[in-house]
């Protein structure tokens, strides 16, 4: 009875009342709603600069003349204004600093993400914390780099520790989803129980039934590491210049479409990494599998 | 004296079963320690020593180099009201885009969850796809939206019949909100799908034979069983709002605290108090996350 009185005072009073009005179909309407305002919004920028940069001007309303590929020529550098606007560089030098960084969060991170769902142990919640929150935002991560290391704080290796430390969270998440999966125990035990040594199951039996958790994670580490901004933007000083800050100077100074053909050469990467996130159970930048 | 002593000893027993472990509870202690360390070592170069050359870096007195002692950085940042200004928008700021993200998070997990329609996984990808996107292509994509050749503003102006260039809102705070909500709503709608998954279907339906309207079932029946997820997506996707700074680069509507830090490098490279408002924040995001952890289980924290 008590109940019923609260129900009918303060703000849960409010709520029944409302929901008198509301029939089942309009609450699915609103909710739906929402989620197509939300899927237009993210989606409609995304998919009108890769259209607009096939344009050949950008000076009306909408972009005109379609079809040309002197936007991408001159981004890819194959155009008349020469190497210095090209992508090229940029995103293999950043290539090879992502790829670094993935493998150093394999290796930090397959171990940690293990112990953490398999063992109970001291301070495991706060170790747990540690491991899947991001320590420190990029930006505030690159100046304490740049008077910690001031020599190496945007040299290759600089960068490739930034990011490792940056996207660690992303790989320990997703392994330690591909973990919960599994039953750990009795996987380590039979393994153990047919003469394995530990180091053996670990390597042999667990982390090869964790495939799909650390390829998941490593092409989310990988991509977020190409494009990394914040951190490479206040380390970077001298030499090859990663693909973010090329992706800045066209934001910042480049010509509309030229930015739009810039900015569509990390679409087609984004693409093919949730291509391949799809195969292996992930859905897009999700850590923990959809199986 | 002597209880330094039996601390050394355990310490020494504590080690040394470490290294040369003689039981299973021994060995196991090990392999967690070893697993854990790669980790911690990364931790200690790429953070933890960092943060503590910052912690020493606000208190020099020299710019260009650790040395002396001042403190003059913090003295500034007490007294001159900018810096109140920059907390202050920093916080509001976040917490409104927050808000809003998690409020649209849990509207689109619902929809995922509860109806069905076509493309489903489709959709749950492109909702995904802004995670992927640096904060400087988020700012591109609200200029396409919102700028002065935008899409809507070029929508808007033909319908009113103004000027593009009046109606443009990209580089206002209006404008730097959507940008924003345009990274924060992926996140947390991601956090939240994952605790909407395990909602009890049986008690939503008891609650709607027993007459319960939609909102009523929402309210008294699935919110509390997905409130730890709610806690955790607007713990992320706070830190996450905090922590933006591509995007305020490029639209540059809003001094808040990241952008400050690049300006105190940029303009005359106040190394001292870049670092100390580096240092609040990080002690600040520490403690929000270690509070805030308090109000909901560690599990369902997921980025």
């Amino acid at each position: 009875m008590s109940e019923d009185v609260h129900d009918t005072a303060g703000g849960q009073g409010v709520v029944a009342r409302i929901d008198g009005l509301i029939a089942g179909p309009t609450a699915k309407a609103v909710v739906l709603g929402m989620m197509v305002f939300v899927l237009l919004l993210l989606m409609v920028p995304i998919v009108f600069t890769f259209v607009a940069s096939f344009a050949e001007s950008a000076a009306g309303a909408l972009p005109s003349g379609f079809f040309t590929l002197d936007n991408w020529r001159t981004v890819l550098g194959l155009g008349d204004y020469g190497v210095q606007t090209s992508v090229g560089p940029g995103l293999a030098f950043s290539a090879m600093l992502a790829t670094g960084g993935m493998v150093l969060n394999i290796i930090i991170g397959v171990p940690i993400a293990y112990a953490l769902t398999r063992y109970n142990f001291f301070a495991r919640d706060w170790i747990n914390a540690i491991a899947i929150l991001p320590l420190v935002p990029g930006i505030i991560l690159g100046v304490a780099f740049l008077r910690t290391y001031p020599e190496n704080a945007g040299s290759a290796l600089g960068l490739i520790v930034g990011y490792a430390l940056l996207k660690s969270p992303y790989m320990v998440l997703t392994v330690q989803s591909s973990f919960q999966s599994m039953d750990l125990q009795q996987l380590e035990e039979s393994s153990r129980s047919l003469g394995a040594s530990w180091p053996r199951t670990f390597l042999t039996v667990i982390v090869p039934n964790a495939k799909d958790g650390i390829i998941a994670g490593s092409i989310i580490c990988w991509t977020l590491a190409a494009a990394e901004f914040n951190f490479t933007y206040m380390v970077y000083a001298r030499g090859p210049r990663p693909f973010s800050l090329f992706l800045f100077e066209n934001i910042s100074n480049a010509p509309y479409l030229q930015s739009a053909a810039a900015i569509s050469v990390y679409f087609l990467i984004v693409v093919a990494a949730i291509t391949v996130l799809q195969l292996v159970g992930n859905r897009g930048f999700s850590t923990s599998s959809d199986r | 004296m002597s209880s330094q002593t039996h601390e050394t000893e355990t310490f020494t027993a504590v080690a040394t079963a470490l290294i040369r472990p003689e039981t299973e509870q021994e060995r196991e202690r090990r392999r967690i320690v070893v697993m854990c360390l790669p980790f911690f070592v990364l931790a200690t170069f790429a953070a933890f020593i960092p943060l503590v050359v910052m912690a020493r870096m606000s208190v020099s007195a020299d710019q260009f180099e650790n040395s002396g002692f001042s403190m003059e950085a913090w003295y500034t940042l007490a007294t001159e009201s900018v810096y109140l200004t920059v907390a202050w928008n920093t916080l509001w700021f976040a917490t409104l885009a927050t808000v809003a993200s998690v409020i649209f998070g849990v509207g689109i997990s619902h929809a995922l969850e509860k109806y069905e329609f076509p493309f489903k996984g489709f959709v749950v990808s492109m909702i995904s796809f802004p995670i992927a996107l640096p904060g400087i292509v988020v700012a591109f994509m609200i200029i396409v939206l919102l700028g002065r050749q935008g899409l809507l503003t070029h929508t808007v102006a033909f319908f009113t019949g103004g000027s593009p260039l009046d109606i443009a809102v990209a580089t206002t705070v209006f404008g730097l909100f959507c940008g924003y909500v345009y990274s924060l709503i992926p996140r947390s709608t991601m956090v939240l799908r994952g605790t909407y998954t395990e909602v009890n279907t049986d008690a939503e339906e008891a609650a709607r034979a027993l007459g319960a309207g939609s909102l009523r079932t929402f309210y008294h029946v699935t919110l509390p069983e997905i409130r730890p997820g709610v806690v955790a997506a607007f713990i992320l996707t706070f830190r996450s709002a905090l922590a933006i700074f591509g995007t305020v680069l490029v639209l540059q509507s809003l001094n808040v605290a990241t952008l400050r830090i690049d300006r105190e490098i940029a303009v005359g490279f106040n190394s001292q108090i870049a670092g100390a408002i580096g240092l609040i924040y990080f002690a600040f995001i520490l403690a929000f996350t270690f509070v805030s952890l308090r109000f909901t289980e560690t599990d369902v924290v997921e980025i």
